[in-house]
């Protein structure tokens, strides 16, 4: 029991405890599951205290015999990817909860147990070293996520609650196909020893295998990322979802993909992954410019930012593929950029709602005028969601298109204009909600205590990441090497280098 | 006397206990039902309870002592007590369910109960029959007493549909069945499992090819219905509507169950010299099975009828581990029929209490609301759908886990990939109940609904515990 | 005279009666024709019994078929107003299905017979020894006293299921 269980088993305690608590106690149960998150993020603070940055080693490990028959083990640690993504699970969960302060006024009970239980399966997806685990908590983190979306989304809530279901359900079933193939193969679901089987070549697995494991496991990660064109989930789960959820599936649960791609797919299947390399890339471009253009024609602030999601997801999905030291960083970054600037949005939005009662764009106009400072977040939030430099977007696209020009050129080129259609849909959205005519028909007030203590975290951390890197990189670059380094086992590639076309023109 | 006769002696009766309990107390309650009066039909449910977990305790003893019983008629080893406990089990968590359903449609005797312990009677005979006589004797006691409990609202004119359709279409299969054990027979001179196993795998009393595969054919006619796979699966969502909810509880528990023991036994011993001519065929029909039970599943209005064909779906997932004809193979069908048979009490427990008199409320729709109101019952109702789709960390999930493991390790590669492509299709209707109970405003049916009866929250609360505790530790059973 | 000619003789005439029976049963409209059908149809079989020197089952099945079960049918056919079904049409409709399934099984079984060799041997008459209605005693008893037994729990079930659909309350 070190303090990684601690952190992953308190929001399920928490979860018990809170069913105990009679339903009428409506202040009671909110007071206790921001106690209980605000603990678990203090307590995953004192991670970082013991944790080696310069290791790619996982850390704070635990290693306990689960099921003997078959071998499925309680394997849990860190790593300096995970790392942050745990961090960034339990730094939303507080803000989630204060969210839906007043936004969650019917069944509240119900509500707060059920994100508990969704931290948990989130962290347990972060922290899970044995792939059984990694399924199980890939799965309990589905189901409460079902459940807000249906129960306290908007009008279509049932349709974007069961589309999101079956569309996570279909591909995870694929990548439990992959996952007991591979324990037949190799005897043992246990994730480093996994890696250390392939790197050492007692498991080497044909090409054949390869792109068959690859695609089971691919389709439940790019599902989830969303990767073009198995997107379309996303919208409808985003605009129905509570605040709240909205915030926790942009933030982490999006990641939960991503990070499946960088832990799995491209360590364990090296050749399959390079393989596929270029469509992953061409389907990645493809979502950065598809969700910008789609973005930029809604009326719907939820959907816009939900579109945006595809276009920075397609970013951190180019940086991935790209097999580059900086592209990888950069896609990490973005992972974590993502989850704070866009959960911000959507925190940002839901507050806009929960003062109009109205998510359309046109029903707003001029609101900078009676609250400055919620207009000011919304800015500063917009900015780092566009990239501009200093905060944070910045470093990870930067370091992404790095990488990917590093490769490729045209693909820099292609996903730069992702970029500058960021800065249009974003400021567009921006003059139209705050600036223009102020609308008299509702009373607008300014940003209250509670949405300050939400916002104020996220835009320190803003800017933190965007001007004071190396707090935040070092331990994802060693983590990142190492894995770039497994991806090189048993791998006949080379590295094609675009030959400058007046090298070409030389050389003929 | 023939001179080679030995009496059975004291072992062999212990070996026979549960069979002897459960036949006991049936007759039992049929001699002191004309001397209860109507009020304390009850009290005969008691006894009936009693001996099923007598029974429970007398198949521990037997499981205790493995050996054979009655020159080899009966062999009594670890598959055929982990399946006896299993069935006894279902007989009584159903008698459970069973209570205030019967009181509730006033139609409380002593014969529902008598019948049901004969049923589990035949089953516990079924799945530990080393012959097949003694086999058919039991499939025979278990099916007899199960089509009369499906008919036994006899004034409901679905139930009588029930019974009638399901006798006819159960004669028929177990005529085949019996054809099948005859030609058998006359290929090989013999009804003992391993007797036919030692001469087919002699390639010099092998008999003709086309007499066995007609054989194992219409056997395995007789037993696809009885498991209720498709092609032979028509029968299912009209019985299981029919039926009193607890009787459909028991239909898809106890005697599938049993039938899928016999399928695995009979296949794995007798047939296991056949096993290149069978394979195709159980590879099919577990596809099929799947296909048809979840697509038609995602159809139904009525939750009756819904969980008959969620039934005829894991029926096909249990097929997959037949197919894989392995010792795992086995072992996950196990694991798998043991979650389904609380899988499925736990949900028609909850159909049973709902529907109200006369089963007036078994639309999906009528389920609107039931989060709200009954905020405890629809979370383990919500469990036991959860595991019926198969989320980790329920027991469906880990069964569905071990089956498919199976499969891969036998190479069945494109029927895993299929097979759980089935299950994220299942997970589609199972979702549209959680739905609507928990998504939908209360409607009109949830006026007047009184609370769960005791015995009725024991075998949920019993279910949906087992459900879990599984999912989290399987070595309990394994 | 041959007697294993009388034998194949006899054979014949018993098979067509149990054949002729089975098709008039289930062919005939008035329940009572049918019902008399069947016993012919059983006698037939009979018949085939005596010619397998299965002495004991020969009485059994004129005692307990014909005399005491059709009687039963007999009974209940009387007993159960049939003017109405007499009216309606038969539900038996599938023709070709039914034609189709009956050639299919015929020529299999033309198949299986053509190839004799496939066939296990006759089980060889056990010369002398004691009688037949001993014999089968002895298995009865011994090696099959387990089904004997089970299967009057089977009779118990089917009684019981039978006073439940009779009962007239419930």
């Amino acid at each position: 029991m070190n303090l990684l269980d601690a952190v992953l088993w308190l929001p399920l305690a928490g979860f018990v405890l809170l069913l105990l608590i009679p339903r009428e106690r409506v202040r009671a149960i909110r007071q206790f599951a921001l106690g209980i998150t605000t603990a678990t993020f203090l307590l995953s603070l004192a991670l970082l205290v013991g944790f080696d940055r310069t290791s790619a080693a996982f850390q704070y490990e635990t290693n306990l015999p689960w099921i003997s028959s078959p071998e499925i083990r309680y394997h849990i640690g860190i790593d300096g990817i995970s790392l942050w993504l745990v961090l960034l699970t339990t730094l939303l969960s507080p803000i989630g909860v204060l969210i839906s302060w007043q936004h969650i006024d019917r069944r509240v009970k119900e509500f707060f147990a059920l994100f508990l239980a969704m931290e948990f399966g989130l962290i347990g997806v972060f922290v899970a070293l044995d792939l059984f685990l990694f399924y199980v908590f890939w799965e309990v983190s589905l189901v409460p996520m079902y459940f807000l979306i249906g129960v306290w989304g908007h009008e279509r809530r049932i349709y974007a609650a069961v589309k999101f279901f079956i569309y996570t359900m279909t591909g995870s079933v694929l990548m439990l196909a992959g996952i007991i193939y591979l324990y037949i193969r190799a005897g043992t679901f246990d994730y480093p020893a996994l890696i250390e089987m392939m790197m050492n070549g007692s498991l080497m697995l044909d090409r054949m295998e390869q792109n068959l494991l690859f695609a089971g496991f691919f389709a439940a990660f790019a599902i989830k990322v969303p990767l073009f064109p198995l997107h379309t989930w996303l919208p409808d789960a985003h605009v129905e979802a509570p605040t709240a959820g909205s915030v926790m599936l942009a933030s982490v649960m999006l990641k939960m993909g991503c990070y499946g791609l960088l832990r799995f797919c491209l360590p364990m299947f090296p050749a399959a992954a390079r393989g596929a390399a270029p469509w992953i890339v061409m389907l990645a471009i493809a979502g950065i410019l598809y969700g910008a253009l789609v973005a930029m024609v809604q009326p719907n602030m939820k959907k816009l930012v939900a579109y945006t999601s595809v276009s920075h997801l397609g970013f951190v999905v180019l940086g991935l593929f790209t097999f580059t030291e900086l592209g990888t960083n950069g896609a990490v970054y973005q992972m974590l950029n993502h989850g704070i600037s866009t959960g911000a949005l959507f925190a940002l939005v839901g507050f806009l709602y929960e003062r109009r009662h109205s998510l359309e764009i046109e029903d707003y106009g001029g609101v900078a005028t009676p609250a400055p400072v919620l207009a000011t977040m919304f800015l500063i939030t917009s900015l780092a969601s566009m990239g501009l430099p200093v905060l944070n977007n910045f470093v990870g696209e930067y370091l992404v298109l790095q990488g990917a020009a590093q490769v490729n050129f045209r693909w820099a080129v292609f996903a730069a204009i992702g970029v500058i259609l960021a800065a249009c849909y974003m400021l567009w959205m921006y003059q139209r909600v705050f600036y223009g005519e102020a609308r008299k028909d509702f009373s607008m007030r300014d940003a209250n205590l509670r949405e300050w203590a939400v916002m104020s975290p996220l835009i320190i951390l803003m800017v933190w990441m965007g001007t004071y890197t190396q707090t935040f990189l070092p331990p994802i670059t060693a983590s990142s090497a190492a894995i770039l380094e497994q991806t090189k086992v048993n791998v006949e590639f080379h590295v094609e280098r675009q030959m400058p076309r007046q090298e070409l023109a030389n050389a003929r | 006397m023939p001179a080679n006769f030995v009496p059975p002696s004291g072992v062999e009766y212990i070996r026979v206990l549960p069979e002897i309990i459960l036949a006991a107390v049936a007759t039992l309650i049929m001699v002191l039902e004309p001397l209860t009066p109507a009020p304390r039909k009850r009290a005969l449910g008691y006894l009936a309870l009693a001996g099923f977990a007598g029974a429970l305790a007398g198949a521990a003893a037997a499981g205790w002592r493995t050996g054979p019983a009655f020159s080899g008629m009966l062999e009594v080893d670890g598959f055929a007590t982990f399946f006896r406990l299993l069935v006894i089990l279902a007989g009584l968590l159903v008698t459970l369910v069973s209570f205030p359903y019967l009181r509730r449609e006033e139609a409380e005797s002593g014969e529902y109960y008598a019948l049901l312990l004969y049923s589990v009677a035949g089953q516990t005979i079924m799945v530990s029959a080393a012959d097949l006589i003694v086999l058919f004797i039991g499939l025979e006691i278990s099916s007899i007493a199960s089509y009369v409990l499906a008919g036994y609202m006899r004034r409901e004119k679905l139930a009588n549909e029930a019974a009638a359709k399901y006798f006819l279409l159960g004669s028929f299969a177990t005529a085949f069945l019996l054809y099948g054990i005859a030609l058998i027979y006359g290929a090989t001179g013999t009804t003992r499992l391993n007797g036919i196993a030692q001469v087919l795998s002699d390639p010099r009393m092998a008999p003709a090819g086309i007499l066995t595969g007609t054989a194992v054919a219409l056997m395995l006619v007789g037993f696809a219905f009885k498991i209720s796979a498709a092609p032979f699966q028509v029968w299912a969502p009209d019985v299981y509507q029919g039926a009193p909810s607890p009787v459909a509880a028991f239909l898809a528990a106890g005697p599938k169950a049993a039938a899928f023991a016999v399928l695995l036994r009979v296949f794995m011993t007798a047939f296991a010299p056949l096993t290149g001519r069978w394979l195709a065929i159980m590879w099919s029909l577990s596809l099929l099975t799947m296909i048809v039970g979840n697509f038609a599943a995602l159809l139904q209005t009525n939750i009756k009828r819904l969980l008959a064909y969620s039934s005829i779906a894991h029926a096909g997932y249990v097929l997959v581990a037949v197919t894989a004809h392995s010792e795992e193979g086995v072992q996950a069908a196990m694991f798998y029929l043991t979650v389904y048979v609380f899988m499925n009490i736990g949900a028609f427990a909850v159909v049973a209490y709902f529907s109200r008199k006369g089963e007036r409320y078994v639309e999906i729709e009528d389920l609107a609301g039931l989060g709200v109101r009954q905020p405890v019952l629809a979370a383990l109702f919500a469990v036991i759908l959860l595991s019926l789709i198969g989320v980790p960390p329920t027991a469906g999930f880990l069964g569905k886990f071990y089956i498919f493991q199976a499969a891969v390790k036998a190479d069945l590669l494109w029927l895993t990939v299929l097979g759980l492509l089935n299950s994220a299709v299942a997970a589609y209707y199972y979702l549209r109940l959680i739905v609507i109970m928990y998504m939908k405003e209360p409607g009109d049916s949830l006026l007047e609904l009184p609370g769960m009866a005791v015995s009725t929250r024991a075998a949920l609360w019993t279910s949906a515990a087992a459900v879990v505790v599984l999912g989290l530790f399987p070595a309990l059973i394994r | 005279m041959n007697p294993m000619w009388i034998d194949t003789l006899f054979f014949y005439f018993f098979a067509l009666l149990v054949l002729g029976g089975g098709v008039a049963t289930i062919t005939c409209k008035s329940a009572v024709h049918s019902a008399i059908s069947l016993i012919v149809s059983m006698v037939g079989v009979a018949g085939l019994f005596l010619l397998q020197h299965a002495e004991f089952l020969f009485a059994v099945q004129i005692v307990l078929y014909i005399g005491g079960v059709m009687v039963l049918f007999l009974f209940v056919i009387m007993l159960v107003n049939l003017d109405e079904s007499m009216q309606m049409r038969q539900f038996n409709r599938q023709w070709l299905l039914a034609v189709a399934a009956v050639i299919a099984a015929g020529v299999q079984a033309v198949w299986l017979l053509s190839k004799p060799a496939d066939l296990p041997a006759a089980v060889p008459q056990v010369p002398g020894g004691p009688g037949n209605v001993q014999r089968v005693a002895d298995v009865l008893f011994s090696q099959y006293l387990l089904p004997f037994e089970i299967a009057s729990v089977l009779l118990l079930a089917a009684v019981i299921g039978s006073v439940v659909m009779a009962k007239k309350r419930l």
